[in-house]
């Protein structure tokens, strides 16, 4: 596991909103919203001219109207936000081998010794803003810049912490010597809390983060439990939650010997699909999806036959994977007969699937779509293990004295 | 076809969430317990350092289920040393502790 404790947090804020902008950038001046994935009937994101006209996320379809009858209604594209996504955290591990996505629109980089490969902060922080505008202007209208915040310091809470002070465009850097003036003076908003503990808080008059830490530390556990210690740290600066990236797996092979030459087309597409489907359920792949699909052969006489095909849309299903292979196999046929063939994943990007799974924005992910990934999670499962492991927790009977009656599991089966 | 309201349940389906597991406490001079050390398949822990319960919230009693298996238990919510929150109770019938989740 790669782990950095100097982090800069790139933040997109309303992340679905400016990719629909991307694909229609005549919505940037107009007030637009999108309706909430999970009900449509209400407004989940809202952009800033819509917010000046009193429109706000939550609200019912009919309220936004009346407040703003020019309002611009979408409804949104989870796996499309997705797969920008996607592209995002690829351009930006271009940058550091160290990425960390928190959640749509959010991702940290990890810049623990980049010093000695772009020089000082300023020209890391320049390299990172290159690659958002490389991913910006692999979009549909790359003259729509997205208005990006980047934040820098030790430990994701506070990049995340400065991200929010910064201006759209700009960045802001904590240096380790003024992170415990830098923290004190925020807000408690900053906090990784649910809505009901950030409104407990509140209740409580504190404001700021200096406020939670003046308190002592026993007295917000007791309060807040495990989680109130957690905040009360994280607030006075005396934990750093380091970035935490993924190694990206060594290429995965699989690979067939011919007892005798093959070169009939037929027989070698069908082989070139048992092979795909064979790598793809290599443990490595998980939570990865393919962006570059090598086939190559062993012909008779020791002459070699190689496809080599970059997917624009890296993916893990099997169809998407093999119908290029095999079109290349009818253009450019091998020019003997094969004794050996071999299918090769060579570079991959994150999975759309784990991003939906697991994103900590969970209104990200659109019912469909996370049904759809919960599917293929759980198909995955059951393949590899030959069992499902998931489970759904039910009522029993939840107003039981006796907390071990109150829920239990059952089979999850979506 | 809308499954009749009435079909049963696959009970054998079900399994236990938050099932109560063996815990070894230390009481202070009142009896609240003042320290825990959890158990390993019903074995105490090793040598393990035990637990130091830093605040006791709710305490509270439930006997019930007197016509068949009798249930008398006393529960303690408590916030642990390291602020881990559980509840602790002691089976009255057996004066065993146990510890599960709230």
């Amino acid at each position: 596991m790669l782990q950095s404790h100097l982090a800069v947090c790139v933040w997109i804020p309303l992340f679905a909103l400016r990719c629909e902008e991307g694909r229609r950038p005549e919505l940037a001046s107009r007030p637009t919203a999108l309706l909430s994935p999970e009900d449509t009937r209400r407004v989940w994101m809202v952009s800033p001219v819509a917010r000046r006209m009193g429109v706000r996320p939550g609200v019912t379809v009919s309220q936004a109207i009346g407040l703003c009858p020019p309002l611009v209604l979408l409804e949104s594209d989870p796996v499309w936000y997705d797969e920008q996504f996607a592209h995002l955290l690829l351009a930006l591990s271009d940058v550091s081998p160290v990425i960390e996505p928190a959640e749509l629109g959010r991702a940290y980089v990890g810049v623990d010794g980049l010093e000695g490969l772009y020089g000082p902060p300023e020209r890391v922080i320049a390299e990172i803003v290159r690659a958002v505008d490389r991913w910006s202007a692999t979009t549909d209208h790359p003259t729509t810049r997205p208005p990006y915040r980047l934040g820098w310091g030790r430990g994701k809470f506070t990049a995340w912490v400065a991200a929010t002070r910064a201006k759209p465009g700009e960045f802001v850097m904590v240096a380790d010597q003024g992170r415990h003036e830098f923290l004190t003076s925020q807000p408690v908003a900053a906090l990784p809390l649910d809505p009901d503990t950030h409104r407990r808080l509140y209740q409580l008059g504190l404001k700021t983060l200096g406020n939670l830490t003046a308190l002592p530390e026993a007295a917000v556990t007791s309060q807040f439990g495990r989680l109130g210690r957690l905040v009360w740290r994280l607030a006075a600066g005396l934990i750093t939650d380091p970035v935490t990236g993924r190694e990206v797996p060594e290429p995965i092979t699989a690979e067939l010997d011919f007892p005798t030459p093959i070169a009939d087309r037929v027989i070698l597409a069908n082989t070139i699909d048992k092979l795909v489907e064979r790598a793809l359920q290599s443990p490595r792949r998980t939570g990865w999806r393919v962006h570059t699909v090598r086939a190559r052969a062993v012909l008779e006489q020791g002459a070699s036959w190689l496809i080599d095909i970059t997917l624009k849309d890296p993916s893990a299903d099997q169809h998407r994977l093999t119908a290029p292979l095999k079109m290349r196999l009818e253009q450019a046929p091998p020019t003997g007969a094969v004794e050996r063939l071999a299918v090769e994943f060579t570079a991959f990007a994150p999975g759309t699937t784990e991003l939906q799974l697991f994103a900590r924005d969970a209104e990200s992910a659109a019912r469909a779509g996370r049904r759809k990934a919960l599917r293929a999670a759980v198909h995955e499962i059951k393949t590899r293990l030959k069992r499902s492991t998931l489970y759904h927790v039910i009522e029993v009977h939840p107003w039981s004295r006796l907390p071990e009656r109150r829920y239990a599991l059952i089979d999850y089966e979506p | 076809m809308v499954a009749p309201p009435r079909t049963p349940l696959r009970v054998d389906r079900l399994r236990a969430l938050n099932a109560p597991q063996p815990v070894e406490v230390e009481l202070d001079a009142q009896g609240r317990p003042a320290a825990v050390r959890p158990r390993q398949n019903g074995r105490t822990a090793g040598t393990a350092a035990p637990h130091r319960v830093e605040a006791i919230g709710e305490i509270w009693r439930v006997d019930d289920e007197w016509w068949r298996q009798p249930i008398s238990r006393r529960y303690f919510d408590v916030v642990l040393e390291g602020g881990g929150h559980v509840v602790l109770f002691e089976d009255l019938t057996t004066n065993q502790w146990w510890i599960q989740k709230p």
